[in-house]
């Protein structure tokens, strides 16, 4: 209530400060005119009537300035001075306050910023309307290996006309790209096809023109729709180019609107649909009428206002059966809401990591609240000195309360920069499955919201530790005064609740650091899978071919002169063309295989890249039987194939797969097999083995190009204004694009695993330092209050080592009963990181050694400095304490 | 005794502001002046302690202030005690009787 009043005093004080000032103005005018009435009247003329007024009142000014003081003092008076007792009890001890501030720091920054991640991807909705009603639709293609699978345009007809829980459906493909040609640089750019409801569907703005109409699909003249980034800097935002048309492949395109600056393309990382796709165009007409087997779309589909997602799977179920009876084949859909389904990859592992920066906070917490008791138990001396002099209960509580408050506040303080880095760090690592968190790397305001409430609810617990050294304090006034407990020896009961907390910190301590050895031996165990190639040195690019070249001949020609211009920069030391980039985010090819014609609609499809000659031997794969490619092998009607050793196992167990005929859905479908090589993990670093097969590129040709060029040297990378130059002196209207080193693909691939990996670490390590810092305090306190005790051992002739031993002996008690209770713990939690372990199982032994050694090691270093101060203790000190 | 001029003693003054208003609203100057006639001129209190006290008591909630005009025609701001400030003036009145009584006890006790 008092609180209140003065609150709202202070406000209006503040707020009001003028009218204040001139009413203070207007009293002291009105003091003056009454003295110098009453000297008027006593005999005095007018003018040394009121001299002698304004000298009873004195310095008008000096009242003026006490008043506003008073004013000001009395709505802070009793806040001020605690916040300013506090302030100074922190002051005075720098090295206690710089541990908890940034112990706090450390436990809240990591807290937000983990939590900006979680809210970020799990908890805010996707910025598009209705965002909830939005499912992504997936062809389960369970008999080939693949549950989720892109689908033909057939069935996104039978999706959109044949069930009844959809409002709309939608399908993208990002296959293509596009070529500017107007203009002075010619500039390709990653586009996509789309159904023209794909942007309403979505709910998307377009900030000029408009989105796709469903005429736009028909119409004679081509359209395109840009993204905002490629309208600024193609377009310089010139708001005139919509509705014209633009030259686009040699083609006049006229381009019919730009969406809004914040859309995103945000689909599930494994729907090959690339977040920073600039360019749209239609699906051709008669894509719903194509060929089944043609499997590319990805699809988005929005629920009716009142269906749900359990109702819409029986729907498209039925749907899937009626249609399978009909084509004779079995056809089955996946269906998962838009958000889940984007974060399925990351969302146990941000799981597993909340909850381990959780028992960091907690640790954090833990050891604060031991900092405090023992602090506050320092001070049971001048807290019965205080209560004897007559400080009442509550004040002291409440300074105890406005101390934890203040040093909260400035752990939060420190803990906002430490969050703001880490969600830097977090966005640096990147994984595919955060691009969404790319662009708003800060903390939002309920983070904000939410850290500060944790904090404020931590500050008020760690104030009560202090607390009850108040009651204990004010409960035995008289022993503590009569000898100052900072003499005595520490109270076994808080010895040994310092203990538990101790024992329960290294135990949480345990628990991340099996977690984090656990992670990151299985990315140890990653990094040294062999993917079957070396693609560290190589350098890759695109391009699209010229469209000038109308034959398959003229487009080999082109791919040979340019592979061999490139292939003579110094520096460059092999390479070739390639269909698919390892581990790059576009749609890949699968084609169905079979040892017999014709090939059945349900027959198992294998991973096919087509790749020009020289590129397998830059890549160092290891050929098991037959030959790679030739310059001979380009003949269409008699195609030749290499084959990994699954599928050769797989069709040809314990035979020779050489000269062997395969039937594959090419150009002409009967192959013969000409070479086996081990497999390459082109997919997935981790998961990926599908039977794969290699087609020479001059039979197979996919436009845009990718190239992978093998460099000697250590950075690929230095070489691209050379390539760039070869390219330009073959056509100077042919642009690279994309140059980039295999190894960043390779590090994308990783990358998910790598982010788990850090993270957990880097809270494994804060952990440790944590704990350290607790085993630190409690021993240290320990030393401290047995001085006395370890005098007189010293002066009966104890020697050093027994005495070093005996603390080191207690801290490493302490370090072992921890790390038994967090073996038990680890051993559950395990499991939750199971999915995200690779090679090793969550019970592996090696890790929860590393852990128990790294954990010992850390306590005794934290024991060795008590150590040596109970060393230090000389016999005499003993004798002077009485 | 020499009729002198004591200090008031510290803490004191609000307790000594809250009497006098609480028996009529009065303004500063009237408030020194009651206060000088009542303890036949040993208490003298300066405006500079009078009005920051009196500010001091209308923010705590104490005192309120309200301009009125005075008998002889001037505009003037008059304080009147507030319930909060009768209260506080029962509780500051029984405590200054114990100090009182305790002073008085060690003075005695020789």
């Amino acid at each position: 209530m008092r609180i209140l009043t003065r609150a709202r005093c202070l406000w209006s004080t503040l707020i009001h400060k003028e009218r204040l000032d001139r009413d203070l103005d207007d009293e002291l005018d009105a003091a003056v005119a009454e003295l110098t009435t009453r000297y008027i009247a006593g005999g005095l003329d007018a003018h040394a009537a009121r001299r002698a007024a304004l000298h009873d009142l004195g310095a008008l000014h000096d009242i003026k300035q006490e008043v506003r003081e008073a004013r000001l003092g009395a709505g802070l008076d009793a806040c001020l001075l605690d916040l300013r007792y506090a302030w100074r009890r922190l002051s005075n001890a720098p090295g206690f306050t710089a541990v908890v501030v940034a112990t706090l720091a450390l436990g809240i920054g990591a807290n937000t910023a983990l939590f900006s991640v979680v809210h970020g991807l799990l908890l805010k909705p996707l910025p598009y309307q209705d965002p909830g009603q939005l499912v992504f639709v997936w062809l389960n293609r369970n008999q080939v290996g693949y549950t989720r699978g892109p689908m033909s345009g057939p069935d996104y007809r039978d999706l959109r006309d044949r069930t009844g829980s959809f409002a709309d459906v939608g399908g993208i493909w990002a296959t293509t790209s596009v070529t500017f040609d107007g203009g002075s640089e010619p500039e390709q750019v990653r586009s996509a096809y789309v159904t023209t409801n794909f942007f309403d569907l979505l709910g998307a703005r377009t900030v000029l023109g408009r989105a796709f109409v469903a005429a736009d699909a028909s119409s004679a003249e081509p359209v395109i729709l840009l993204g905002w980034d490629l309208f600024q800097r193609r377009f310089g935002g010139d708001p005139a180019i919509v509705g014209s048309a633009i030259q686009i492949d040699g083609q006049a395109t006229r381009v019919v609107g730009v969406l809004a600056r914040d859309f995103r393309l945000l689909l599930p990382p494994d729907a090959s649909v690339p977040a920073y796709l600039q360019a749209f165009t239609p699906f051709w007409p008669n894509l719903e009428n194509g060929p089944r087997r043609n499997l590319f779309m990805r699809v988005v589909a929005r629920l009716r206002p009142n269906a749900t997602l359990t109702a819409a799977r029986d729907d498209v179920a039925a749907m899937a059966v009626a249609v399978s009876r009909e084509i004779g084949t079995p056809r089955s859909f996946t269906l998962a809401g838009l958000q889940d389904e984007g974060v399925r990859d990351i969302r146990a592992p941000l799981m597993a990591l909340f909850a381990g920066v959780g028992l960091l906070l907690a640790i954090a917490c833990v050891n604060v609240a031991g900092l405090l008791i023992a602090r506050a138990a320092g001070r049971a001396g001048e807290t019965a000195l205080r209560v004897a002099l007559g400080a009442s209960r509550l004040r002291l509580l409440r300074q105890a309360l406005v101390e934890g408050l203040l040093l909260t506040m400035l752990g939060v303080v420190a803990g906002i920069g430490v969050g703001i880095a880490c969600v830097r760090l977090f966005v640096a690592l990147a994984p595919p499955s955060l691009s969404r968190l790319t662009g708003s790397t800060t903390i939002d305001l309920q983070v904000l919201l939410f850290t500060i409430g944790v904090s404020a609810c931590w500050g008020v617990l760690f104030s009560l530790a202090p607390a009850t050294e108040v009651f204990r304090a004010a409960s035995r006034v008289a022993p503590a005064l009569a000898s100052s407990s900072t003499r005595t020896a520490a109270t076994p009961l808080r010895y040994r609740l310092r203990g538990t907390l101790i024992v329960a910190q290294i135990a949480m301590s345990m628990v991340l650091m099996v977690g984090a050895a656990l992670l990151v031996r299985a990315f140890d165990r990653i990094i040294h899978v062999d993917p079957g190639f070396r693609g560290e040195r190589h350098v890759t690019f695109r391009i699209a071919i010229p469209g000038r070249l109308e034959t398959r001949e003229a487009v080999n020609d082109f791919v040979a002169e340019l592979q061999r211009r490139v292939r003579a920069i110094d520096g460059i030391i092999g390479g070739g063309a390639v269909s698919h980039i390892p581990y790059d985010d576009l749609p890949n090819w699968a084609l169905p295989y079979s040892l017999e014609p014709p090939i059945a609609p349900d027959a198992p499809s294998a991973d096919t890249r087509a790749v020009s000659v020289g590129l397998l031997e830059s890549l160092g794969v290891t050929l098991l039987e037959g030959r790679l490619f030739t310059d001979a092998d380009r003949d269409p009607v008699h195609p030749v194939v290499i084959i990994d050793d699954l599928l050769a196992r797989e069709l040809w167990p314990g035979r020779s797969a050489l000269g062997r005929p395969l039937y594959a859905r090419m150009n002409h479908e009967r192959a013969t097999v000409i070479g086996v090589v081990k497999h390459l993990r082109l997919r997935s670093v981790i998961a990926d083995l599908s039977p794969q097969m290699f087609v020479p590129f001059s039979i197979a040709q996919r436009n845009p190009i990718a190239f992978m060029f093998a460099t000697a040297g250590d950075n690929p990378a230095a070489l691209v204004p050379r390539i760039r130059a070869a390219v330009a002196s073959l056509d100077p209207r042919v642009p690279i694009y994309e140059p980039r080193p295999m190894q960043e693909y390779i590090d994308q691939a990783r990358s998910t695993r790598r982010f788990t990996m850090v993270l957990a670490s880097s809270f494994a390590l804060a952990a440790l330092a944590l704990t350290s810092v607790g085993v630190y305090g409690v021993l240290a306190y320990a030393v401290a209050h047995r001085r006395h005790e370890l005098g007189v051992r010293r002066a009966l002739g104890a020697d050093t080592a027994r005495i070093a031993s005996a603390v080191l002996r207690e801290g490493v008690g302490f370090a072992l009963a921890g790390c038994a209770l967090g073996t038990a713990a680890a051993a559950i939690a395990g499991e939750l990181l199971r999915t995200q372990l690779y090679a090793i199982e969550p019970t592996d032994l090696a890790s929860f050694a590393i852990a128990t050694v790294v954990i010992v090691g850390g306590a005794s270093v934290a024991c060795w400095i008590p150590a040596w101060r109970a060393i230090a203790v000389s016999p005499m000190d003993a004798l002077r304490w009485h | 005794m020499a009729k002198r001029q004591a200090d008031i003693v510290r803490g004191t003054l609000d307790l000594l502001v809250l009497k006098t208003v609480a028996l009529e609203p009065r303004h500063g100057v009237g408030v020194a002046d009651r206060i000088a006639q009542i303890t036949g001129g040993t208490f003298k209190v300066g405006a500079g302690s009078l009005f920051p006290a009196l500010h001091r008591l209308e923010q705590d909630g104490f005192i309120a202030g309200q301009w009125s005009t005075t008998p002889e025609g001037h505009r003037a701001k008059y304080y009147h005690i507030t319930t909060a400030g009768q209260r506080k003036l029962a509780a500051d009145k029984k405590q200054w009787a114990r100090i009182v009584l305790a002073i008085g006890q060690v003075l005695e006790a020789d």
